[in-house]
């Protein structure tokens, strides 16, 4: 089969690669760039861990080929911090206890990156919305849920707004 | 979990599209649009075509746009772009609360409302909402252009009109009449999954009664359908929760061989259908009632 | 040397805790949130291969012929391995109940649907999918068992034809004298239960990355594992390996709850490393291999069960019959999923006398494994539904009646009929506690008004033990060998004064890496940020079993603290002879080692370690010169099991009590959960913030089990429910707020007075919401016998009842 040439702008830095066209966009950023922050939990689209945005979209790269995003630009969770400062939803989620294996946590963060980068005062609804797109096994979404409200918090939004 | 190897063209205009469909054998060519529904399948190797064709890339298939008493949507459009649209939601509250209803803003920033058609779900909310408007969906093909009514569109479990070779372009969606009260509800055993059954209801009061009313079941059976026979019970009807009561039980008697599956027996499917469609309504006249028609 | 562990924060050489005993950010998380944290798929190593593994499509069938020619021939291939290989280079899996087992790549006949059949290292995993879907296989189908009532009848279809019999074990253990009390109650209250399969499903599956050196017939694992020295005995005695010949690296996980399965797809990762000639080969599970055939189907169970009652309220006597589906073989050690009801059978209450009737069954399913909570959680459900019966019979308030059977407080410790020995408890402030919390009076009465409209709204007041810090015996009935389950830590100071403790066991997301810097910072008066905790694989650690049982916390307590005393041991002498004392008047006290009371005569911690380090000219001579002690804790006083099952196993006993609201739609049959309060007892809490994140997801996974988990098979054995589609667990969506409160009663018997907290909730979650189903469904007549309470099944009982309201029981 035919391989692609694909140009990518992952986190800021730009990639040249070819790429056979089944490659997921998720296996492509861990197994072809060592990004290996983007965790994969099902392959068919239902558990989030595997979210990343792709031009500021929160999506799943399980359900992307890696060809789909020639020319565009992906963030994962390694680009978050900056140096040893964490980004403020990552500053919450170690505070509130927003984690315990970690393994769901990327997904869990690029997604509210989204949302918060959209709507810095976000709903209750709107918040679970975009939680309930993904799966943690550990945590019951306590500790996520006051990570949100306190990143909320942290990032200007003040208090969570009752409705839109 | 990797997909089959298969060869990949994603073209940037429709004709392009188009022509590589026409020079391929239409059964080795898969379309993708969000991928929402065909990557897993992909990934599982339950569809392994020979070419993937992208339409990702084609621009026209996108946007909302105004008619004169409907909104175009093209095929690609997101159903990001559909909650993002002030269009749709002025003039179509129904079709706009039926697409925050699927899965979660993840899915939605990349499925496509032409996907969601095509896929044919019986459990998926817009082919539902689809036959309860009446769209028009409009397909290219290589004898041109084709516009194919929502009822004739969908045939069976992911199987639609949709002839080989064809692309769906875009999705005509009529605006919602002034005066109607909607509704669509659903059970689903988790937050944002397909669900197990779903109804949408449309009424208008004249007089104190309902007026061309629409019922519409999803998930319950092979495909979204219209249930006349509970229509014609309600039409010139003064509403009444007994009234709906007996809507509901219409519909579950005309229900046709309702899904059996681990989440629902046939027999629940049927009651559900019962339970949503009396629910349904209801709602739907209290928004009759609102509108102040 | 006398080893002194404490048994409270104030034994502890600090005027006062700074650091343990209160919630502290995790030492774990900055890696995990930057996406830094190595787990097992992350790993590369060099000329590492693929594999990907060519499971059965039959529950059952004779294999007649593997041909792998043409996927011999696939560009990228390196290695192919059947159930020849199996046979020529392994043995039969070890298996509870014993001889069980089966090799891990089929050498005959398949057992179930995703049994092995063969596998490919290739460059890649997408090559090597490629490759499995060469391989042809001639299989003869045969009629599959499925259902273990089916399986124990004489004429049956035999799952193992050798064995002769589908049943591994039956047997029943009598504890006291059962019949007497069953004749001399006042009511017997019978029932029967279904339990179906459901299990752990971390968001990680399994994987690994297996090494055989060719030369040194010798093999490194690498994985995501959660026992490594137990793993990698089980993989010594599968390869016929002296057991220092396998060294098992476990990387962090995501995840486990017992559920991580994988013995039997590393085996076949490792048989395919010897083939391609030592290369590395790494497998990661795929999410439906995981569903089809992992690690995480536990509890497939049908009950029968009986309490004795008398008028006055007080339970005589229990009876439980299960029958428990273990699947194809015994590998996965569901069994000892069985055999863990008998550390806490009698759950809170003074029953005094107990039967367990025992038949464990083989069918052809995937073999049953272990999952958070080991088997009580269903006992329990079982347990707390023929209370509220009983309750309801007698006309007694649920939560009265549990109070009145309570273990008091002064029998502690107490010794239940099955043998084990509960250390503390104060069971009915903790009722109290979750009643106030509930506002539970409120409750009732708003209950009472929602009945007058027809609503089916309940209420659910439960209560359960966790059994914590296990012990092999408790599982002796169904072949577990020995007593004794040791977890070492070893803990070094440098010359600047800097502390490295090293374990034996990965990350996994409980924060012990947390709690050791926690313990030994106030141990030694330094900054956590001092103390780094560092993993040893199985050739290196000192002795180590790694979580489970929920042990883990309690046990790195006692080694943490036991080496941290060996160390001032020493220590002490080092200063005594350096400030020409008697060891006996030198003291550590908030990171200082001297002489009380002489402000001249101190030396901090780093002082004396670099003394040691730099001046063994200095020292007593017969004093170890490092700064550096291992200690290896293990529960101590645990008897062997007897002929009955009995020992001393599991060394505390935690106790909780939830209240749950909830309201059936009474046209759905869907469940809302209105309100979850719980209250429990863990004993001291070493990290409060970590044992709420425990319960926190506890409970949400006990709610998955009461209401949405179950893996369904249809009558061929096929499974129904292989994608996350299909098998639910709970989104944000479904998880009420929880409201908790914590009753703190030390254990006499541990480090700290912490008790094993682990596994918590989900012990007393499902029999909560199970009984609170059924007080809203006890007016209509009906009760829930099946779990998950599906919306299908409580259709199907409110439909039973008939639409009128008020027909019912009350
Ligand atoms: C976790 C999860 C939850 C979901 N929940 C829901 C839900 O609650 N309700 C719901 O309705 N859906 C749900 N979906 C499905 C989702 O809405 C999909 O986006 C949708 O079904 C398909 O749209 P797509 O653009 O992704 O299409 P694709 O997956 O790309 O394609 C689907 C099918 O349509 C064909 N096709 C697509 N576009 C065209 C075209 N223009 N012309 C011709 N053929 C075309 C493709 O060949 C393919 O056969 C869910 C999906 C996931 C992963
Ligand atoms: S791995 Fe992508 S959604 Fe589960
Ligand atoms: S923290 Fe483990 S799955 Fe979310």
């Amino acid at each position: 089969m035919a391989l692609c040439s694909i140009q990518v702008n992952v986190n800021g830095t730009n990639y040249q690669s070819v790429v056979e066209p089944r490659l997921s966009l998720a296996d492509f950023l861990r197994h072809e760039l060592g990004l290996t922050g983007t965790h994969v939990g099902c392959e068919h689209g239902v558990c989030g861990i595997c979210n990343v945005l792709v031009d500021g979209r929160s999506v799943r790269a399980c359900l992307l080929l890696a060809v789909q995003v020639d020319g565009q630009s992906v963030e994962t969770v390694e680009g978050l911090a900056e140096g040893e400062k964490l980004h403020p939803i990552q500053q919450a989620f170690m505070d509130e206890q927003g984690l315990q294996c970690g393994f769901c946590t990327p997904g869990f963060i690029m997604s509210l990156k989204e949302l918060l980068d959209c709507n810095p005062s976000p709903s209750e609804d709107e918040i679970k919305d975009v939680l309930g797109g993904s799966i943690c096994r550990c945590t019951g979404y306590a500790g996520i849920l006051r990570a949100v409200q306190s990143a909320v918090a942290k990032m200007g939004g003040g208090q969570p707004s009752s409705a839109d | 979990m990797k997909p089959a190897p298969f060869e990949y063209a994603a073209p940037p205009t429709l004709d392009e599209a188009l022509a590589i469909l026409s020079e391929n054998d239409p059964d080795e060519v898969k379309i993708l649009a969000g991928g929402q529904s065909l990557m897993p399948l992909l990934n599982m190797r339950l569809a392994r075509p020979e070419l993937l064709l992208d339409l990702t890339r084609i621009d026209e298939l996108g946007g909302v746009r105004a008619l004169d008493s409907a909104v175009s949507i093209g095929a690609l459009a997101t159903k990001r772009d559909v909650e993002d649209s002030s269009l749709v939601r002025d003039r179509n509250p129904l079709f706009m609360e039926s697409t925050v209803m699927i899965g979660h803003p993840q899915i939605r920033n990349r499925g496509t409302v032409g996907g969601s058609m095509v896929q044919a779900d019986p459990a998926a909310e817009y082919p539902a909402v689809a036959v309860a408007l009446g769209a028009e969906l409009v397909a290219r093909g290589p004898g041109g252009e084709r516009v194919i009514e929502a009822d004739d569109f969908f045939i069976t479990y992911l199987t639609t009109s949709l002839e080989p070779g064809e692309i769906l372009t875009e999705v005509r969606v009529p605006d919602l009449p002034a005066g109607t009260g909607w509704s669509i509800q659903e059970v689903a055993r988790r937050h944002g999954d397909f669900a197990i059954v779903g109804a949408v209801a449309m009424l208008r009061l004249e007089s104190g009664v309902c007026v061309d009313p629409r019922i519409v079941i999803f998930g319950a059976s092979d495909r979204a359908r219209r249930h006349p026979e509970a229509e014609a019970l309600l039409a010139g009807e003064r509403p009444s929760a007994a009234l709906f009561e007996s809507a509901g039980q219409a519909v579950a008697q005309s229900l046709e061989d309702p899904t059996d599956d681990v989440h629902a027996s046939a027999d629940y499917r049927r009651d559900l259908a019962r339970v949503l469609c009396a629910r349904t309504l209801s709602e739907a006249m209290e928004r009759a009632e609102g509108s102040g028609a | 040397m006398a080893v002194d562990i404490p048994k409270s924060f104030e034994a502890l050489p600090t005027s006062s805790p700074r650091h343990i005993g209160r919630g502290r950010r995790r030492v774990e998380d900055p890696a995990l949130l930057t996406g830094r944290t190595q787990f097992v798929d992350d790993v590369e190593l060099p000329r590492m291969l693929h594999c990907a593994i060519l499971r059965s499509p039959f529950a059952h069938a004779k294999i007649t012929e593997v041909d792998t020619r043409e996927a011999e021939s696939l560009p990228g291939v390196v290695a192919i391995v059947t159930g020849d290989d199996a046979l020529r280079w392994s043995h039969p899996a070890q298996s509870s109940p014993e001889g069980w087992g089966t090799h891990c790549l089929a050498t005959d006949a398949v057992r179930y649907v995703g049994e092995p059949v063969a596998a490919v290292a290739a460059v890649n995993r997408y090559v090597a999918e490629d490759a499995i879907e060469l391989i042809t296989v001639e299989y003869d189908p045969l009629d599959a068992v499925t259902d273990p009532v089916a399986a124990m009848a004489p004429d049956s279809t035999l799952v193992h034809a050798g064995q002769g019999t589908n049943v591994m074990m039956d047997r029943v253990f009598t504890w006291g004298e059962v019949d007497q009390a069953f004749e001399a109650a006042d009511h017997v209250v019978s029932e029967k239960f279904r339990w179906n399969r459901m299990g752990a499903n971390p968001t990680e599956t399994f994987g690994c990355i297996c090494e055989w050196d060719p030369l040194d017939l010798s093999l490194t694992i690498r994985g995501s594992i959660q026992s490594p020295s137990m793993f990698g005995l089980g993989r010594a005695a599968t390869f016929a390996l002296p057991s220092n010949k396998v060294n098992i690296i476990s990387q962090p996980h995501g995840g486990s709850f017992g559920g991580k399965g994988g013995t039997r797809g590393t085996d076949v990762t490792c048989l395919l490393s010897r083939k391609a000639d030592g290369r590395p080969v790494k497998w990661i599970e795929d999410r439906i291999e995981y569903l089809t055939a992992g690690g995480s189907q536990a509890w497939d169970r049908h009950y029968q069960a009986s309490i004795s009652v008398r008028q006055d309220g007080t339970v005589t006597g229990l009876r439980v019959g299960l029958i428990d589906d273990l699947g194809a073989t015994g590998e996965a050690y569901g069994a000892i999923c069985a055999a863990k009801p008998l550390a806490a059978f009698t759950g809170p209450y003074t029953i005094p006398v107990a039967e367990y009737d025992l038949k464990l069954v083989a069918t052809n399913k995937v073999p049953s494994g272990p999952y958070r909570g080991m088997g009580p959680p269903p006992h329990f459900f079982v347990l707390e539904q023929l209370m509220d019966l009983a309750a309801r019979r007698l006309g007694m308030d649920p939560a009265e009646f549990r109070r009145k059977n309570f273990i008091p407080n002064e029998a502690f410790p107490y010794t239940i009929p099955s043998g084990n020995e509960y250390d503390s408890g104060n069971y009915e402030e903790v009722l109290n506690q979750a009643l106030a919390l509930a506002d539970y009076p409120a409750l009732r009465s708003a209950q009472a008004e929602a009945r007058q409209e027809g609503r089916l709204v309940g209420i659910g007041v439960a209560s359960a033990i966790e059994p914590g810090v296990f012990d092999w015996n408790a599982y002796a009935i169904v072949g577990m060998p020995g007593t004794g389950v040791p977890e070492g830590a070893t803990v070094s100071i440098d010359i600047m004064g800097f502390i490295t403790v090293r374990v034996g066991f990965s990350l996994e997301g409980q924060g012990q890496y947390t709690l050791i810097s926690q313990l030994v910072s106030d141990y030694f008066g330094t900054d956590p940020e001092m103390v780094r905790v560092v993993y040893l694989d199985t050739q290196s650690a000192p002795p180590s079993f790694g979580p489970g049982g929920s042990r883990l916390g309690v046990a790195i307590t006692g080694a943490v603290l036991g080496a941290c005393d060996r160390i001032r041991t020493k220590a002490c002498r080092v200063v005594a002879a350096l400030m020409q004392t008697e060891p006996e008047n030198i003291v550590l006290h908030d990171g200082l080692f001297g002489i009380p009371g002489v402000p001249e005569a101190q030396m901090s911690v780093s002082d004396v370690a670099g003394t040691m380090l730099a001046r063994s000219d200095l020292l007593p001579p017969d004093v170890d010169p490092r700064p550096e002690a291992t200690h290896v804790w293990t529960a101590p006083g645990r008897t062997p099991a007897d002929e009955e099952g009995r020992a001393k196993s599991y060394l505390t006993a935690a106790q909780a009590v939830h209240v749950v609201q909830v309201e059936i739609d009474r046209e759905t049959g869907f469940v809302e959960i209105q309100r979850y309060c719980l209250a429990d007892d863990c004993g001291t809490r070493l990290n409060p913030a970590t044992v709420e994140g425990q319960t926190d997801g506890s409970v949400a996974q006990g709610i998955g089990a009461a209401l949405l988990e179950e893996y369904s098979f249809d009558e061929d054995g096929q499974p129904q429910t292989t994608t996350f589609m299909d098998y639910l667990m709970p989104t944000v969506y479904e998880i009420p707020k929880v409201e908790k409160v914590a009753v703190v009663t030390p254990s006499p018997f541990t480090p700290l007075g912490a008790k094993g907290c682990g596994e918590g909730a989900i012990h007393t979650t499902p029999a909560a919401v199970l009984c609170a189903i059924n007080d809203a469904l006890a007016p209509i007549g009906q009760m829930a016998r099946e779990v998950p309470a599906a919306p299908k099944r409580l259709w199907e009982l409110i439909r039973a009842a008939g639409d009128t309201p008020e027909d019912g029981l009350i």
